[in-house]
């Protein structure tokens, strides 16, 4: 009999991700993959797993899964009341799970996206070179749903791992985005850019993977319209409205907005955890800068 | 003309005008089949547009200004940049009727014309392919005949149903599947826009030459088509 977990309640919304989609923006293809890069690859080193493995992005919390088999379990990311059997068990650490054991994840506290991973990842299939669940383009198959059957191999290694304290991330801290000067800059002026970086802004309701729209002072353009243009991850959109849009992972491809410049990817992984009306600000970074703190992430995980 | 500018940590905008047109769009797609040929290992996406290209790299590996270098050495030592890389000429069968065409009567009485008009006015020229985005597959075209050119809807679509043709100002488009947009619709064509089975996926490609081509209700349910 196959192992895996059977999916008991399946959450707002829960997705299957991984380091996404490469090389198919010029056919309208976004990337998708995990939105906060810090809680899925720390899930994955704890789980002693092999980089980008697939596991579940889970909004808010709220999934229950019964598990058939046995394997190693991490969640990470928003801090949620969870369970094993209705033991309690803490988030950034590695549990053995065994045949029959329920798990149970309450709802987020602080931070908005659970990362839950297994020893070596949901067995399924890849399509256009990733098992990316994209809502919108309607790839990698559909958000989790309850009786769902989610397959794994059996593991019964287990190594018990902890993230300590100190590297855990406080979601609660007002966000700094920082920003690299780009696309538009030039067309908004100093004043229009001083408003950007001296406002606090707030994060709106409509957040979701596509983007995060913010909403605070407004500011404007000299732009009288620019054609459509590729659009990077974590730029920021100022449409005609006058409020910033940070565009994420599963952003259109080609879009006609002015943009003020781009977002680092390790703060954009940050705004993945922010909810509705958490304070963000903008700072401006150089790209030099930028480069560095981008590389020193990623070498911390790539190198084992 | 070649501007390079800053997209993001990754990324490297390469503009060719700032006025959509023939001759920008040539530009593009050379240097994008240039750059696409070049393979070279440090770029990780092309995205061609309008009168932009953009290009993301691995930033672990090089620098903005390395990338940029990489890319004008490219260019500077292409013996001949590919003149007409795709020359297709590709006929996309639609089904004009009203009851897919949603848009197909307001138009109509908006430009003062019989529908018949209308359709012809969208059949009667061959458009050009400038990008493909927005979605998998969903290409931008153009011009389509001043006479026929209308801004998008006020109020957009919930739901715009998969094939649908459809006009935004000067620009025509295929929605690859079902989603919200704001285009009016004009027909429907049953020709799969995106599919693993293609020779990279997407039935178009930038620099491909379209013509529609008006079919019956019963040919269309007969290719496939959906109502």
């Amino acid at each position: 009999m196959s192992s895996g977990f059977e999916v008991v309640l399946a959450g707002i919304q829960a997705t299957i991700q991984d380091l996404g989609r490469v090389g198919l923006a010029g056919i309208g293809v976004s990337s998708a993959g995990a939105l906060d890069e810090f809680a899925f690859h720390h899930a994955n080193r704890l789980l002693g797993n092999e980089y980008g493995t697939n596991m579940l992005e889970i909004v808010f919390g709220g999934v229950k899964l019964k598990a058939k088999g046995s394997t190693s379990l991490v969640l990470t990311g928003a801090k949620v009341d969870a369970t094993i059997n209705n033991k309690p068990i803490e988030i950034w650490k590695t549990y053995k799970v065994n045949d029959g054991d329920i798990i149970n994840l309450g709802y987020a506290t602080s931070g908005a996206r659970v990362y839950l991973g297994v020893k070596d990842g949901f067995s399924v299939e890849k399509e256009y070179g990733s098992c990316s669940v994209s809502i919108k383009e309607k790839l990698g198959g559909n958000p989790l749903h309850v009786k769902q059957f989610l397959p794994f191999k059996s593991v019964y290694l287990h190594d018990n791992r902890k993230l300590p304290t100190t590297y855990q991330p406080n979601y609660d801290k007002i966000l700094m985005l920082r920003l690299v000067a780009g696309y538009q800059w030039d067309m908004f002026e100093d004043i229009q850019r001083d408003k950007f970086f001296s406002s606090h802004y707030k994060v709106t309701g409509q957040n979701d993977r596509m983007g995060y729209r913010l909403s605070g002072e407004k500011i404007t353009s000299t732009s009288k319209g620019i054609v459509s243009e590729p659009i990077a991850y974590g730029s920021v959109q100022i449409p005609a409205h006058g409020e910033p849009i940070v565009l994420l992972k599963e952003r259109q491809t080609i879009g006609g907005y002015p943009k003020i410049g781009s977002v680092i990817p390790v703060d954009c992984f940050r705004l993945a955890q922010a909810k509705q009306d958490s304070q963000v600000q903008f700072e401006l970074i150089s790209l030099e800068d930028a480069r560095d703190i981008s590389i020193e992430f990623y070498k911390f995980f790539k190198e084992i | 003309m070649r501007c390079f500018s800053v997209a993001s940590v990754n990324s490297v905008m390469i503009y060719f005008g700032s006025e959509i047109g023939e001759g920008v769009a040539k530009e593009v797609r050379q240097v994008f089949y240039t750059l696409k040929s070049a393979k070279l290992e440090h770029i990780t996406e092309l995205v061609p547009s309008y009168t932009s290209i953009m290009i993301s790299y691995d930033f672990m590996s090089v620098s903005y200004r390395q990338i940029c270098k990489e890319i004008e050495d490219v260019l500077d030592h292409a013996d001949e940049f590919y003149n007409e890389v795709s020359t297709r000429l590709v006929t996309i069968p639609v089904y004009y009727g009203l009851e897919v065409g949603l848009d197909l009567e307001s138009l109509a009485k908006m430009k003062n014309r019989t529908v018949e008009e209308i359709v012809a006015l969208h059949v009667n020229k061959e458009y050009f392919v400038y990008a493909i985005g927005f979605s998998p597959g969903f290409p931008y075209m153009g011009e389509v005949n001043e006479a026929l050119a209308t801004p998008r809807l006020a109020n957009p679509r919930a739901k715009v149903p998969k094939g649908s043709v459809g006009i935004a100002d000067k620009q025509t488009a295929i929605y690859p599947q079902l989603s919200p947009g704001g285009w009016q619709i004009l027909g429907r064509t049953p020709i799969e826009m995106f599919d693993t089975s293609y020779k990279g996926f997407s039935y178009l490609k930038v620099g491909d030459k379209v013509k529609f081509q008006s079919i019956s209700k019963e040919q269309f349910l007969e290719l496939g088509g959906e109502l």
